[in-house]
């Protein structure tokens, strides 16, 4: 008998800069340290039965991600929590987490569709106002064209589906940023990319590679709702 | 503690070379040890987490309450850059203090082609890369595996060497400098360095003076100090069993090249194939108990979390107890979702049953080493197969399913003739007709990789002048020519790479200034095709006034002074001239395991003997 479960989980400072795919190896081989009766695909190169929601960047930190973990037998749900407390690497933490119905319950991927982020942004001294004045520019605009690049080629996107605006609060040595992503079906937007777009097109003084991003939040939202993955 | 800016860190690939926290990492605070080491590994961190040498030195020193053992790879060259820039030290990834503040860094010598990256490891420390230039407040710098039984290029800048195996030897050298530094460290760096010479297995290069004769020969490697041996001979653990095995490995974030459990069978082999450097090193061979692998590669499943376990060995095929094994392993960890692999395989057709055995949880690539394409040359190197071996093996491995096949040979080989060459594309091409007689169809995958044969310290071969560059260039075309099959994909070795090799492989003290000339120029992760540059190289052998060729292609005489007969790995050098005399009549010597032992002196001279599970029960 198999039984799935959701969990919210963290990826902290000690592993920022660790790649999406070597986090999930990195949880897979703690689940078996855990001994824990995980579920594996059929085939040559079995695979855990784990899914995510959405992929975090390398260098982004998060607060709020989510997993779905199939088990082939019942387990003590406390007694789970702590053998994946007792073996995941530091900076992965299992927050909340329920049992869901084994079949016909939505996969993360498929309902998850707004990140939350926060950006801590250096400026040069004295340059905050001029920053708050282009991220208002940016909030202003009706459509913001990019050129989004990765190896498979160049797509011509607009900004704004994905993001509305950028909330910005003045910190001790910048800004510190609150930016909401829209995730579709046919793509999204980083929010390095934001960040790119923000100093390129709107002459934000700042460097985008010292932005130190933080996912803040995972979302099934609708209109004006957002309900995390864990309570749908 | 050093800290790397987030810009940085976002700025270099793979950033998680750099940040550590892996699980099993071991953290001490420094103040609580007495003999703090920093060990360093010559290559990017994917290379160097994947070493089982360092995986057991890490475990034997942080057992020890006095000591402890940090990790430090070379930064690759878009980190270094970063960290020239922002005046960032080499750093550990525990504790992430500088390597400078360390009492000993370690670095493990596994090829030729890192020498360069000691020296910018050294230099991104701010250690001064040469012994001579290091005051009292530097670490002392060591090294060991298997190019420290020929220190001498390495002579200017390593404190001391330590030959052989490290599980004992590093308890002695830990418990040696906690006891200097808790009298005060008596004598100073001098002092220290008299104490370790002492250690057996300890090579301290600054008590040996070299002299040359007029011809540029070695007249001879003396030593200058009371404390130094004459010669110093290797370290080897008498019984596997009585030594840690590292079961808590640091486990990487990143995909490292061997990213699995690596479960050593047994240490050694005994087959005596004449280029085999490892082969004479590691003698004798020393088995581990089939109970006692099972219970490390249970300790090794639940402490990690790998899903594969790799059987390792110079030559797995030739573990006594291997069907046994294989078979146990299976059993034991088929439920938990945990393979088992095979790396080396011999060329016969048991293996292919094993193999057969354990694609029942993966499926995995078929491996081969023919090394040469005529019988008369297999037994000039005494490879001990036959071409019937190998048509059986591959005729079982396609009967069984696989439908590619990896060769591997060398060229170059001592006594070689274009006859052999043209051997390699016929020991191909019969491959690819027993896939058609096997299957009844066109279809075979064959890769044939070629590497240039280098000439290696203590084995038979080490007298043997190189194949010049245009001769092996000569040859790989001449090969390449001969694969016209499509079938067949055919890759070879850089000849510029296995010359540099067969310098430094065969050099002596002279070449320290060759080593320190290309790395002013840049040369560095020389063994990563992207950065070997071989012009400065030239231009390196040319401003220090050393000939390369006189190192890589002369045929050294029998009476020549070696730059390591003062090194020994215990087997005799006129075994070794025996063996060599053999190979030129192309006549075999028997593995010593079951034959008539050859009498190589090592168990004789060592007080050790082949422990050979299967033989005894």
């Amino acid at each position: 008998m198999s039984v799935k479960y959701r969990l919210a989980i963290t990826k902290g400072e000690a592993v920022r800069y660790v790649s999406h795919l070597d986090y999930m190896r990195s949880i897979e081989r703690a689940v078996r340290r855990t001994k824990l009766p995980a579920a594996y695909s059929e085939g040559f190169n079995p695979h855990m039965k784990i899914a995510f929601a959405s992929a975090l960047s390398v260098g982004v930190a998060s607060e709020a991600e989510y997993m779905d973990i199939e088990l082939t037998g019942d387990v003590d749900p406390a007694a789970m929590g702590e053998a994946l407390a007792s073996q995941l690497p530091p900076g992965i933490a299992v927050g909340r987490f329920r049992q869901i119905p084994a079949t016909g319950y939505p996969a993360l991927m498929a309902v998850v569709n707004l990140a939350a982020y926060r950006i801590r942004l250096p400026l040069p001294a004295g340059t905050a106002g001029d920053a708050i004045e282009a991220i208002g520019r940016f909030n202003a605009a009706a459509v913001v064209t990019y050129i989004k690049e990765n190896p498979k080629g160049k797509k011509e996107i607009d900004v704004k589906t994905y993001v509305r605006e950028v909330a910005a609060t003045p910190v001790a040595d910048g800004l510190e940023l609150a930016v909401e992503v829209r995730i579709t079906p046919t793509g999204s937007i980083k929010p390095t990319e934001v960040i790119k777009v923000l100093v390129e097109k709107f002459g934000l003084p700042a460097d985008p590679d010292t932005a130190l991003v933080t996912r803040t939040g995972l979302f099934v939202a609708d209109g004006n709702s957002r309900i995390s993955p864990l309570d749908i | 503690m050093i800290t790397i800016p987030p810009a940085v860190l976002s700025r270099v690939a793979k950033p998680a070379r750099y940040t550590g926290h892996e699980h099993n990492s071991v953290v001490k605070d420094p103040a609580g040890v007495d003999a703090a080491f920093a060990l360093a590994f010559p290559d990017v961190y994917e290379v160097g987490m994947s070493h089982l040498g360092l995986k057991i030195l890490y475990h034997i020193i942080n057992r020890r309450p006095d000591a402890a053992a940090e990790r430090v790879y070379a930064p690759w060259p878009d980190m270094e850059a970063e960290m020239r820039a922002a005046g960032i030290p080499l750093h550990t990834l525990e504790s992430f203090r500088p390597v400078g503040e360390f009492d000993v860094v370690g670095f493990t010598l596994q090829y030729e082609l890192s020498y360069t990256n000691i020296l910018n490891m050294l230099d991104l420390a701010g250690i001064p890369l040469k012994s001579a230039d290091r005051g009292e407040g530097h670490p002392l710098i060591i090294a060991g595996g298997p190019c420290a039984f020929n220190a001498e290029p390495l002579a200017d800048f390593i404190d001391f060497f330590v030959l052989g195996e490290s599980e004992e030897a590093v308890d002695d050298v830990a418990a040696a400098v906690a006891d200097w530094k808790k009298a005060g460290k008596p004598g100073g760096r001098r002092g220290f360095l008299a104490r370790a010479a002492a250690i057996p297995g300890v090579y301290v290069p600054a008590f040996y003076d070299a002299a040359y004769n007029a011809d540029g020969t070695l007249a001879a490697v003396t030593a200058n100090h009371p404390a130094a041996p004459p010669v110093v001979t290797k370290r080897v653990v008498a019984d596997l069993e009585q030594v840690a095995y590292p079961t808590k490995p640091v486990l990487p974030f990143l995909e490292i090249i061997h990213d699995r459990i690596m479960l050593e069978l047994f240490r050694g082999c005994t087959r005596g194939c004449r280029f085999c450097q490892a082969g004479v090193l590691y003698r004798p061979v020393r088995e581990r108990k089939p109970e006692t692998l099972l219970r490390l590669a249970q300790e090794l499943v639940d402490n990690t979390g790998y899903s594969e376990i790799s059987l390792t060995s110079l030559s797995s095929a030739d573990y006594s107890c291997l069907k046994d094994i294989v078979g146990r392993l299976i059993d034991q960890f088929k439920d938990q979702g945990v393979s088992v692999s095979l790396p080396s395989l011999r060329i016969d057709s048991f293996s292919i049953e094993l193999a057969q055995e354990v694609q029942k949880v993966r499926k995995s690539g078929l491996t081969f080493a023919p090394e040469a394409g005529t019988q008369r040359l297999r037994d000039v190197i005494n490879k001990g197969v036959t071409e019937k071996d190998l048509e059986e093996a591959v005729g079982a491995a396609f009967r069984a399913g696989w439908s590619g096949v990896k060769l591997y040979f060398m060229i170059g080989l001592p006594t070689e003739t274009d006859d052999d060459i043209k051997g390699i594309a016929a020991l191909a091409r019969r491959v690819t007709d027993i896939y058609r007689e096997v299957k009844g169809k066109r279809g075979a995958k064959v890769s044939v990789s070629v590497s240039s044969f280098v000439p290696k310290p203590h084995t038979p071969f080490q007298w043997y002048g190189q194949n010049d560059m245009a001769e092996l260039e000569r040859k790989q075309q001449l090969l390449k020519t001969l694969f016209k099959d499509r079938s067949v994909s055919f890759s070879w070795h850089d000849a510029h790479v296995s010359f540099l090799e067969a310098v430094f492989a065969r050099g002596d003290r002279r070449l320290g200034e060759v080593l320190l000339a290309a790395w002013r120029q840049g040369a560095k992760f020389d063994g990563w095709s992207e950065y070997f540059k071989f012009a400065l190289w030239q231009e390196a052998f040319r401003e220090a006034g050393v000939d390369p060729h006189f190192y890589a292609g002369r045929e050294r005489t029998a009476d020549e002074v070696l730059p390591w007969d003062h090194l020994s790995a215990g087997v005799d050098k006129a075994f070794l001239e025996r063996e060599y005399r053999q190979a030129l009549d192309a006549a075999p010597t028997a593995d010593c395991r079951r034959g008539d032992c050859s009498v190589c002196g090592v168990c004789q001279g060592l007080g050790v003997d082949i422990i050979d599970w299967g033989a005894s029960s």
